[in-house]
C-alpha cells in the first residue's frame, strides 16, 4: 500500500513543479540554516580545540575573575566574569614564578588594539606585553628573529604574528622595521611561525594578529595599570599537574586576602569552557534556525490543506471505489511525508554546498557530522508527519457523496 | 431472498427551513441478476436513492439489507470494504483520475484491497480486454473519447467483480453512439448473470433493462417488468410524447415528463396530503 501511496504522491507532485518547490522552500531554508550553523558551530569547536590542544598539556591558564561555578553536579560557567576588570597583578606573577613546580611563568598584558607602521594605522591587531619565556610556554616557534631573552629586557622591541607582518608590511620578514605603539616606536626584532586556526578563543589572543612587546615596556606605555588578561604557566616536566593548580591557587589566594576572584585552569577544564560557550552560542543560533523550520513546516501544512479541497473530488472518487478513511488518510501523509523529507534532503544538499564554499573562502572549518544530518532528515520525517496530519484528517473525513459532488 | 431489500426508507436533507425530504418511505426489493433502470425527473430522488443503494451515504430512518446483510448502519470501515468488494460504481462523467493512466485508474480498487502491483496490473489488464480497451492501458484519460473514458470506467466498477453495480446516467455525456457501446457492455455484463441498476432520462435505454421503476418527489411511483429488447410501456409513452413540450409547459416549469409518470393520477390530493403529514413527521423524528 506505501509503495503505492508513494507513487501517487510523486505522480501529484511532479503535476505541478513549482508549486512542489515552493512548498519544500521553508523546509529547505529550515534545514540548510540549522545544519549550517551547526556544522560552522562544530568546526569552530575543532579549530579551537585544536589551538588548546596545540597549547600543551603542560600548560596551566590563570585567568581573572570566577568563571567556573560549582552547580549542582557540573561546573558551569560564570559569563560575566568575562566582563569584569582584570583582578590579576604583576604580584601573582612574581608569586607564581616562585612555586616549585613551575617551569616558565609568562603574563598576557592587553595593552591596545591598534598600531601604526609605515603602511598607515591599524585597529585589528592585537598588542600584548609578555614576558621573554612566553614562546617557551606555549610552545611557539619562531619563525625569522628571535623573542626578547630578558624579562628586563627594556629596549624597544616587538615580537609580531605572521599576519601582522604581511598586513602591515607587506612581506613576512619585516625585522628591522618600526611598529608605533600609542606614541612609542618598537623595532621588530621576531616574526612567530603561522599558528594553527586563526580565531579569537577564549583559550588565547590569535597570535598571527598580535604584536608582543616586553612586559615592562608594557607597564611604562600603561603608566601601571596593566591589565593582565591571563598568566600562562608552563609546569616542569613529569610534575603533578593537579598539586601545580593546588599550588599555583593557594599563591595567587594569598595575594588576594583569600577571595576566589581568579581562576586556574587546566587544559581540560578549558577545552570544556570553551565549548561550552561554543554550545551555548550554537544551541541559540541553531534555535533561532529552527523557528524557519517550523514556519516552513507550517507552509506545507498550507498547501496540503489547499491541495485537499482542490482534489476533493478525487477524494470522492477514491472513497466511492472502496478506499476506507484510512487509506485517504495515508495517501495525504504519504504526500506530506515525501514533500519534507525531500525538502529536507535539499537543505543537507544545499548546506553541504555552503560549507564548501565557507572551506574554500574562509579559514574556517565547518564539521558536518553524521548525526546532524540523521537528526535533520529525523526532524524532516516527524515534521512531514506532524504538519500533513491536519490535512490529512480533513481529506479522510470528507463525506463521499459531497465529495463526488465537488469540482 | 432479495440481494437489494429497502424496507421504509427515508433520507432528509438539510435542517429547520431548509429541510428537503428526499426519499420517502421508499420499499424496494432487487434480486440477483436483474437490470433495474430508473426513470425520473430531475430532483425526484433517484441518486439518492443509488447512493443509498451504494453504501456512498446512509438513509435517516428505514432498513436497508444488501445480501443479507444490514447494511443501513455499518461503520464508515465496513461501508467502504463493502463498496470496494460488492459494489461497482459507473458515473455519468467517468469520474477517471486525471492524474493516473487508464490501468492504473482500473487497478485502483484492487490496490485498496492490498493485492500487489503485478497481480493488479494483470487483472486490470484483462478486465481491459473484456471492455475492449486493451490497446489502451498506457494512455491518459484527458486522452480518451468519452466512449472509451467510459468503457474504462466500467472496467473499473467490473475489476472487484461486485454483486451490484450501479450505473448513474452512463451515457448523459456519450453520443448516440458511444452510447449504444456502452449499453451493449452493460448488456452483455447483465447476461453473465451480474445485478446492474441503471440510472436513465432516456426511455430509450429501457430496452436493455429487465424491470423499471419511476421515481417521482422521493416515491417510487411505477414499477413494472419489461421484457428485455423492448422499450418499457410507460416509458414509451415519455419517449413519443417527449416532442409535445409546450411553451405554456415550460413556463409553469413542469416539465413535460411529469405528465406522463404513471401513478401521477394517483398522487393526486388525498396522497400528497398524507406524504406532506409523513414528511412532517419524519422532519421532526429527524431534528431529534
Amino acid at each position: 500500500m506505501f509503495s503505492g501511496n508513494y507513487r501517487s504522491a510523486t505522480q501529484n507532485l511532479r503535476r505541478s513543479k513549482w508549486r512542489t518547490f515552493f512548498t519544500m522552500l521553508g523546509i529547505i531554508i529550515g534545514i540548510t540554516s540549522v545544519v549550517t550553523v551547526v556544522s560552522l558551530g562544530e568546526g569552530l569547536k575543532h579549530q579551537i580545540t585544536g589551538q588548546i590542544n596545540q597549547l600543551g598539556n603542560d600548560v596551566v591558564t590563570v585567568r581573572p575573575g570566577k568563571l567556573l561555578s560549582k552547580n549542582g553536579g557540573g561546573t558551569n560557567l560564570n559569563l560575566f566574569a568575562l566582563l569584569t576588570p582584570s583582578t590579576l597583578t604583576t604580584k601573582d606573577v612574581g608569586s607564581i614564578r616562585q612555586q616549585r613546580l613551575v617551569k616558565y611563568v609568562t603574563p598576557i598584558e592587553f595593552i591596545t588594539s591598534s598600531a601604526s607602521s609605515d603602511k598607515g594605522e591599524f585597529d585589528d591587531v592585537f598588542v600584548a606585553g609578555t614576558g621573554s619565556n612566553f614562546v617557551n610556554t606555549v610552545h611557539q616557534k619562531i619563525k625569522y628573529g628571535s623573542y626578547f631573552t630578558d624579562d628586563s629586557d627594556s629596549g624597544n622591541f616587538a615580537v609580531i604574528g605572521h599576519d601582522v607582518a604581511l598586513n602591515m608590511f607587506g612581506e613576512l620578514n619585516p625585522i628591522g622595521q618600526s611598529v608605533t605603539i600609542m606614541g612609542q616606536d618598537f623595532i621588530i626584532k621576531g616574526v612567530l611561525a603561522p599558528s594553527e586556526g586563526g580565531l579569537l578563543s577564549l583559550a588565547q589572543a590569535d597570535y598571527n594578529s598580535s604584536i608582543f612587546i616586553p612586559a615592562t615596556q608594557a607597564e611604562q606605555l600603561t603608566a601601571g595599570h596593566t591589565n593582565i588578561l591571563q598568566i600562562l604557566t608552563q609546569i616542569k616536566p613529569g610534575a603533578n599537574i593537579d598539586q601545580a593548580v593546588k599550588d599555583i591557587t593557594a599563591a595567587v589566594a594569598k595575594n588576594h586576602g583569600g577571595s576566589g576572584d581568579f581562576t586556574v585552569l587546566k587544559q581540560d577544564q578549558l577545552l570544556g569552557v570553551t565549548s561550552q560557550v561554543l554550545n551555548t552560542l550554537t544551541g541559540f543560533i541553531t534555535a533561532i534556525a529552527a523557528i524557519s523550520l517550523v514556519v516552513g513546516g507550517i507552509g506545507i501544512m498550507n498547501i496540503m490543506l489547499v491541495s485537499v479541497s482542490e482534489r476533493t473530488r478525487e477524494i470522492g472518487i477514491r472513497k466511492a471505489i472502496g478506499a476506507t478513511n484510512r487509506q485517504i488518510r495515508q495517501q495525504f501523509l504519504t504526500e506530506g511525508l515525501v514533500l519534507s523529507v525531500l525538502g529536507g534532503i535539499i537543505g543537507v544538499i544545499v548546506s553541504l554546498a555552503i560549507n564548501g564554499l565557507v572551506k574554500l573562502y574562509t579559514d574556517w572549518e565547518p564539521v558536518v557530522s553524521v548525526w546532524i544530518v540523521l537528526i535533520a532528515v529525523g526532524v524532516s520525517v516527524s515534521f512531514g508527519i506532524i504538519f500533513s496530519l491536519i490535512p490529512a484528517i480533513k481529506a479522510a473525513r470528507k463525506d463521499p457523496i459531497t465529495a463526488l459532488r465537488g469540482e | 431472498m432479495a440481494l437489494i431489500e429497502l424496507d421504509e426508507v427515508s433520507k432528509v436533507f438539510g435542517f429547520g427551513e431548509a429541510t428537503t425530504l428526499a426519499l420517502d418511505e421508499v420499499a424496494l426489493s432487487v434480486e440477483k441478476g436483474e437490470f433495474l433502470a430508473v426513470m425520473g425527473p430531475s430532483g425526484s430522488g433517484k441518486t439518492t436513492l443509488m447512493n443509498i443503494i451504494g453504501l456512498l451515504d446512509r438513509p435517516t430512518h428505514g432498513d436497508y439489507n444488501l445480501g443479507n446483510e444490514s447494511a443501513s448502519r455499518l461503520k464508515p470501515i465496513q461501508q467502504a470494504k463493502l463498496r470496494r468488494d460488492k459494489i461497482g460504481f459507473v458515473f455519468q462523467f467517468y469520474n477517471l483520475l486525471p492524474g493516473l493512466n487508464v490501468l492504473d485508474n482500473v487497478s485502483l480498487p484492487l490496490a485498496y484491497r492490498g493485492m500487489t502491483p503485478v497481480r493488479r496490473a494483470k487483472r486490470a489488464s484483462d478486465m481491459l480486454e473484456l471492455v475492449g480497451m486493451r490497446d489502451r492501458e498506457y494512455f491518459m484519460p484527458s486522452q480518451l473519447s468519452g466512449g472509451q473514458a467510459q468503457r474504462a470506467a466500467i472496467a473499473r466498477a467490473l475489476i472487484n467483480k461486485p454483486s451490484i453495480i450501479i450505473a448513474d446516467e452512463p451515457t448523459g455525456n456519450l453520443d448516440s453512439h458511444d452510447s449504444k457501446v456502452v449499453m451493449e457492455l452493460f448488456s452483455e455484463i447483465h447476461r453473465q448473470g451480474n445485478t446492474i441498476l441503471l440510472v436513465t432520462h432516456n426511455p430509450e435505454l429501457t430496452r436493455y433493462a429487465s424491470r423499471v421503476i419511476y421515481m417521482y418527489d422521493g416515491m417510487i411511483v411505477g414499477d413494472e417488468k419489461t421484457p428485455i429488447g423492448q422499450m418499457a410501456r410507460h416509458a414509451r409513452r415519455i419517449y413519443f410524447k417527449k416532442q409535445r413540450v409546450t411553451d405554456s409547459d415550460i413556463a409553469a416549469g413542469v416539465s413535460a415528463m411529469l405528465k406522463d409518470i404513471p401513478g401521477k393520477e394517483i398522487t393526486s390530493k388525498t396522497k400528497r396530503k398524507k406524504a406532506t403529514g409523513r414528511k412532517r413527521r419524519l422532519i421532526k423524528r429527524s431534528k431529534k
